[in-house]
């Protein structure tokens, strides 16, 4: 069974690394179809223009995914209690994201952290904001 | 003294930020964000009996509220929120008067300026190109932490055309994120008073603590 990360090995203000990855057309369009997501903002450039967008999206249920995905490659599968996110921009596919986490508070009751977690654009703007409760071993 | 003049806490509703983890994040990071202090601008509410002068004596930071609201030319920061001021502006209502506000407030004490001008819908810039300018406004925030590409050149184009002076403030909803935008003044601050006297006629400027 894979580890979970120890509570006792973060303090608070630790940063995760930093992840990037392109992420593709491709990808988004399998995301969406897979989970009955048919609008064409989410499988098609035209489709999302017609709709008055600069071409196709990325679901908000993705990015949050995304985010999870990443948390949980840190502190380990399952650990990840609760994910709230505010979507300030637009994530357009066919670019490279950046994944990003620091942890702002511990509570030693429970062995869970607290952390601030954003995805960015290739600018560096925050597309994505949200803080996450993490369970620790 | 340099103090982030925006930023949101728990009492937002779209803020998860404990008062004191940011304080503890401006602890860690003093040498890349030399900040003195903080100023609460929980949206659309003012509570007046919010008190921070423990966290204060803990920490050794400055720590004061305000408030912002939204009008019918975007957001706008109030600083010197007092009992006049709650009386005349509802700060619940998402279409208060701009230029009520910039004036009243001024009338009644305190100071109002827009945030994020450079943002779309909510910034003071895209209501320009269709409304006339504001009557009285002092000062803009030319450096917002949350700030998309072009919104900065924006506010920068409008600061030089109409004389603004400028403001800084992180618009920090995130822990993380407190004091990387802020602003530096000249004379010292202590109170929401001093502060309120040198927005209107101290000299200070936007400052600039992001990564790059």
């Amino acid at each position: 069974m894979p580890e979970r990360l120890r509570f006792d090995d973060v303090e608070e203000g630790d940063e995760l690394s930093a992840r990037s990855f392109f992420l593709s057309k491709d990808q988004v369009r399998a995301y969406a179809r897979a989970g009955g997501q048919w609008s064409p903002r989410f499988t098609d450039d035209e489709g999302a223009r017609r709709e008055g967008l600069p071409g196709m999206i990325t679901p908000g249920n993705m990015s949050m995914g995304i985010l999870a995905s990443f948390l949980e490659a840190w502190a380990g599968p399952g650990t990840l209690r609760r994910l709230g996110t505010t979507f300030r921009g637009l994530v357009l596919p066919d670019r490279t994201i950046r994944l990003c986490a620091a942890v702002t508070q511990k509570d030693d009751a429970s062995r869970s952290v607290e952390l601030d977690v954003w995805l960015e654009g290739e600018e560096a703007e925050r597309l994505v904001i949200g803080t996450a409760t993490v369970a620790l071993a | 003294m340099i103090l982030d003049l925006h930023l949101h806490s728990e009492l937002s509703d779209d803020s998860r930020a404990p008062v004191e983890a940011y304080l503890k994040v401006l602890q860690r990071k003093r040498a890349e964000r030399p900040l003195d202090g903080i100023v609460l601008t929980e949206h659309r509410q003012f509570d007046p009996a919010r008190d921070y002068r423990a966290l204060e004596d803990r920490y050794g930071f400055l720590i004061l509220n305000a408030a912002e609201v939204e009008t019918d030319y975007g957001h706008v920061l109030v600083y010197g929120v007092n009992p006049d001021i709650l009386a005349r502006f509802d700060f619940s209502d998402v279409r208060l008067s701009a230029q009520a506000l910039v004036t009243d407030v001024a009338r009644l004490g305190g100071i109002a300026l827009p945030c994020h001008p450079g943002r779309a819908t909510v910034g003071l810039c895209d209501h320009y190109q269709r409304k006339p300018p504001l009557e009285g406004v002092v000062a803009v925030e030319a450096l917002n932490g949350g700030s998309k590409k072009g919104e900065e050149a924006r506010v920068e184009e409008l600061v030089q055309r109409l004389g603004y002076k400028a403001y800084g403030g992180s618009d920090s909803h995130l822990v993380s994120f407190v004091g990387v935008c802020a602003t530096e003044f000249d004379a010292p601050i202590r109170s929401m008073d001093d502060l309120v006297a040198q927005l209107r006629d101290g000299r200070y400027r936007p400052v600039d603590f992001r990564a790059r």
